[in-house]
């Protein structure tokens, strides 16, 4: 059966040709413009892709548990039985995977490590420095000392033998506390000084910090207002002068204090210039290992005879109840109880530590890429048998290691800006949604907020540094002199611990008194505690911190969460609103029961979409947490407890995973070197990124399926 | 406006309350003619010249109605859309206070004497003695058990047995115990929607309310279902006392002691059910009933 014919005059079957070119024109531009961007990000995405996973490949997990290192690119001379602790050689095989056939000959060497343990009985004596690498060496021991021994004599020790120029009083007294170190030949000669007596009347000054700093030795009374700020040492800061007081000065503090030439700025109400003769004494101090009093150090010590472990504050007296358990390598131990005869050492034993080297040859010159740690520990291990030939180095800032510290970093930075952004955007969006009336104001309210979300990110940087980091006020003792506002809050007492004392540095120097004798003092008028000074809330700002990025970047995110929040509540059906408040449920009641349980799904999800956001920034932590490098993690190296610790980690600056790629990418020399480090860098950090986009993308389908209403 | 004060009859009995009383003396003729159509019960509710306003007084949305609610019967509010029955209906529990400008600017509602929208009154109390069932059934995604037991906990009872026997009673008063005995742990979502209406009527009852607020329960549920809750609430009658508000005038001719008819914004008729529907005073209530309009 065939189709009739259809007639030639339907107006629907006319050509349109001219109409169909364009059509067809049109679709093509639409289809170049998607697949130029397809490709672009293909172009990219693959890029990365190619590149960084053989890094990723050849690093393996130390890629991601190392911290950024300096790598040293060091050539160097065949050579046979080069030993390396296991755990470093491991290390130098991953970064120099493509030489690994120059290696050769590689077989276990054990070594034994001699290590004594020893108790320590209560009461002893040992100087500063021993007590440091006490501590040090033994993981958990921290002494939190109360006196000091000022008596028994602290040992310093000179390499060479050093010539020192003593004036008058201090030799006299020096000869008085240490005769046995004083030559009977000194060379005397006298030249003339001029002194200057000087009256300050009460009151309070401006002052700068090298009039201050000249001022402390000196017997004059005063209290200063604020600290100075270490970024900012010319910052003018107020002194308290109480009462009018004279005293003699030498030239140089006279200038620095006083004189208007020298930029001195306190004003005197007398001065007068005493003709002043001294004599001083010339004589050498043999190199070796001297034993004096602790006044005698403090003498030497202005003059250049440094002591590795002892102050002339004098020896750190044991307080512990119990005898301490500590162990020390067997080579020290030696040395430690010789330079410490008031250390009451029993139980010694000695036991052997075995450790496990590597020894390896290299069978051609090679060019061989080191991190740091195992460059230190190979040219350590072969110092002895010179093994280890480098002939040439070059060192590539951040190249080696991993990005540990960045993705902590960032990741510390992300759970702080979470905590801040959910606990305020849940509260702004209940009160907006569920509290607000409707009206103008709230309307006006809610469209600045929406606004926040379409400034730039270096704009809400800025403004963290204005405010977090600059201004935001904070618990302190001592009010920085950067300080915009000062409000005391109440008188705080300290533990009469001298290590705490010293930490917190007096800024009362009343007739030079010492951390020692306000301790004695307080002990004396039987207290255990004293006070030192007033708690304030200073407006100084955290500084560049966690705390303010986390702070910043909440903010920054705000808006998102406040929508999305605001959204996930109002999809919550009215009517359950009505059920639970017609059972007679308060306004909170039915928000707690009866609608956020039900907006919360919603929210996880906007907050793990915040996440990834805030993940990504730059501009903001720029100015306000993140630092190019830093060895240590945050919580690494803090010497508190309690909240203090707390405190002090959240004051921490940290490196952050965009910030480390701006610095990779950007800012260091770029070479053949750097760039596995860029590539490895924006790949991981990529694959976080997109876990966390894919795992909230995977949530909310999950929700949607699970919860209808 | 006072021809249809005038025409309203009192359903109060004698000498129980002074203000019936004083209004009698307004409406004398209403008085004598209409029999009391509830003489075995007291009154619960007194709505008496009520006004109100959506928007602080501009409009008022309802305007001088009164008429007294008898316990422990079924009083229905029949008219055409938007004449203001379900704004009556919540102004009794108070759920208007949700709207932020909407006032009553006239007249008071009085429960059991107390004029609920006096300062003392709170309105989280008053809720709880006055329930409500909403005309889209709304459980909880939670379970059945825990929707029926929400009031409860929100009032503060934690008691395990306290609660389970509470919840047992409020389902099987709402002929729901044997259908869901077996699964109340199971998503209250996942019941048919009139078990789910009959559980939100369970739920309001749960807190042993005096009165239940019903604002077109039966509007979103099959002929079937729909049977079922109107079985229910005439066994409920028997406890609490029911004000429902209904599109279907057969609905309030069956399961209704009493029936009011509201007309924009105005009572036009209030009077026992078989009265209305047999033989309405008014013209413009016959017209309605016969569907001749709305």
């Amino acid at each position: 059966m065939s189709t009739p014919e259809a007639p030639k005059d339907n107006p629907f079957c006319k050509s349109q040709e001219s109409r169909k070119t364009q059509e067809n024109a049109i679709r093509t531009l639409f289809i170049i413009a998607t697949y130029v961007i397809l490709l672009s990000a293909a172009f990219i995405f693959g890029d990365i892709i190619i590149k960084g996973t053989p890094v990723l490949a050849s690093k393996g997990w130390s890629f991601i548990f190392k911290k950024p290192q300096t790598l040293n690119v060091i050539e160097v001379e065949k050579s046979d039985h080069i030993e390396v602790p296991v755990k470093n050689f491991d290390s130098i095989i991953e970064s120099n995977a493509k030489h690994s056939d120059l290696f050769t000959n590689i077989k276990e060497v054990q070594h034994q490590t001699n290590v004594t343990t020893f108790d320590i009985a209560p009461g002893s004596v040992i100087g500063e420095g021993y007590l440091k690498n006490l501590e040090k060496q033994n993981k958990g021991f921290y002494l939190r000392f109360d006196k000091r021994d000022t008596q028994s004599p602290v040992a310093f020790t000179l390499e060479s033998p050093k010539s020192i120029t003593l004036r008058n009083p201090e030799f006299e007294s020096l000869k008085a506390s240490a005769p046995e170190i004083v030559p009977a030949e000194v060379e005397v000669a006298e030249r003339n000084l001029s002194k200057f007596e000087v009256t300050i009347e009460e009151g309070e000054y401006p002052i700068g910090k090298s009039a201050h700093d000249a001022l402390v030795p000196t017997k004059l009374v005063f209290q200063m207002r604020q600290t100075f700020a270490d970024d900012e040492p010319d910052k003018i800061n107020q002194v308290i002068i109480p009462s009018t007081q004279t005293i003699t000065v030498e030239a140089a503090v006279y200038f620095a204090a006083f004189d208007e030439d020298e930029r001195g700025t306190l004003p005197l109400s007398a001065e007068e210039s005493i003709p002043n003769k001294i004599l001083f004494h010339t004589f050498e101090l043999p190199a070796g290992t001297h034993a004096v009093a602790p006044d005698a150090l403090a003498i030497l010590e202005k003059h250049g005879a440094n002591s590795q472990h002892n102050t002339a504050r004098g020896s750190i007296i044991f307080n512990n109840k119990k005898p301490l358990t500590l162990t020390v390598p067997s080579n020290e131990f030696e040395e430690l109880r010789k330079a410490n005869p008031g250390l009451q050492i029993s139980n010694v034993s000695n036991q052997d530590i075995a450790s496990t080297y590597i020894s390896f040859s290299l069978s051609k010159d090679a060019e061989l890429r080191f991190d740091i740690d195992d460059y230190e520990a190979i040219t350590l291990g072969n110092k002895a048998s010179g093994n280890f030939i480098p002939l040439s180095e070059k060192t590539h800032s951040y190249s080696g290691g991993g990005i540990l510290g960045p993705i902590v970093g960032t990741a510390l930075l992300v759970i702080i800006c979470m905590v801040v952004a959910l606990s305020t955007g849940i509260a702004t969006s209940v009160f907006l949604n569920e509290y607000a009336a409707k009206g103008k104001f709230i309307a006006t309210v809610r469209l600045a907020m929406l606004n926040l979300a379409g400034v730039p990110s270096i704009v809400f940087g800025l403004f963290g540094l204005g405010l977090f980091v600059i201004l935001a006020p904070t618990l302190t003792s001592q009010p920085n002199v950067e300080s915009k506002l000062i409000i005391p809050i109440a008188p705080i007492a300290s533990d009469i611990g001298a290590r705490e004392v010293e930490d917190k540095k007096i800024y009362v120097s009343e007739e030079k008194m010492g951390t020692d004798e306000v301790r004695n003092l307080a002990a004396a008028a039987g207290s255990t505690r004293f006070y030192d000074g007033w708690q304030y809330i200073s407006f100084q700002g955290w500084g560049t911190c966690m705390l303010a990025g986390g702070f910043t970047l909440a903010i920054m995110v705000l808006p998102v969460i406040i929508t999305s929040c605001e959204e996930s509540l109002s999809a919550v059906p009215m009517g359950f609103r009505e059920a639970s408040l017609a059972l007679g449920a308060t306004k909170w009641q039915s928000i707690r029961t009866a609608v956020l349980p039900y907006a919360f799904p919603g929210i996880l999800t906007a907050s793990i979409l915040g996440i990834t956001r805030v993940a990504g920034e730059t501009a903001p932590i720029m100015f306000t947490a993140a630092v190019a490098e830093r060895s240590d993690l945050p919580w690494q190296g803090i010497n508190a407890t309690g909240l203090d610790a707390f405190v002090g980690f959240l004051q921490q600056s940290v490196q952050a995973l965009p910030y480390h790629i701006y610095t990779v990418a950007g800012r260091i020399p770029q070479s053949e070197y750097t760039e596995p480090m860029q590539y490895g860098s924006v790949l991981v950090f990529m694959m976080i990124v997109m876990t966390f986009a894919a795992f909230s993308v995977w949530l909310r389908i999950r929700i949607r399926n699970k919860i209808k209403w | 406006m006072s021809t249809l004060t005038a025409v309203a009859p009192n359903v109060l009995q004698k000498g129980t309350n002074v203000d019936a009383e004083l209004n009698s003396s307004n409406s004398t003729i209403t008085m004598e003619t209409t029999p009391n159509p509830t003489p075995a019960n007291q009154t619960m509710i007194e709505i008496d010249d009520v006004s109100f306003s959506y928007d602080l007084g501009k409009t008022n949305t309802l305007r001088n109605i009164s008429l007294d609610i008898p316990e422990k019967q079924v009083t229905a509010f029949i008219g055409p859309s938007g004449c203001g029955k379900s704004t009556l209906l919540r102004c009794i529990n108070r759920m208007n206070d949700l709207v932020e400008t909407s006032r009553v600017t006239n007249g008071e509602i009085r429960i059991m004497g107390q004029d609920i929208n006096a300062k003392s009154v709170s309105a989280i109390e008053l809720r709880k003695q006055v329930g409500m069932v909403f005309q889209k059934y709304n459980p909880f995604p939670k379970s059945i058990y825990d929707n029926v037991a929400y009031g409860l906990r929100i009032q503060g009872i934690k008691d395990k047995s306290t609660l389970d026997e509470s919840v047992e009673r409020a389902l099987k008063g709402a002929a729901l115990w044997d259908e869901v005995k077996d699964r109340l742990k199971d998503s209250a979502l996942g019941l048919s929607g009139g078990q789910q209406q009959r559980l939100c009527i369970a739920r309001a009852t749960a807190v042993r309310p005096k009165v239940i607020l019903m604002d077109e329960p039966c509007s979103a549920l099959d002929p079937i279902a729909t049977a079922k809750v109107e079985e229910l609430i005439t066994e409920l009658r028997r406890d609490f006392t029911i004000v429902i508000v209904t599109h279907s005038m057969q609905q309030a001719s069956r399961i209704s002691n009493n029936t009011a008819f509201f007309y924009l914004g105005e009572l036009i008729e209030y009077d026992d059910t078989n009265k209305i529907f047999s033989n309405p005073s008014i013209k413009q209530t016959e017209d309605y009933i016969s569907g001749r309009f709305g």
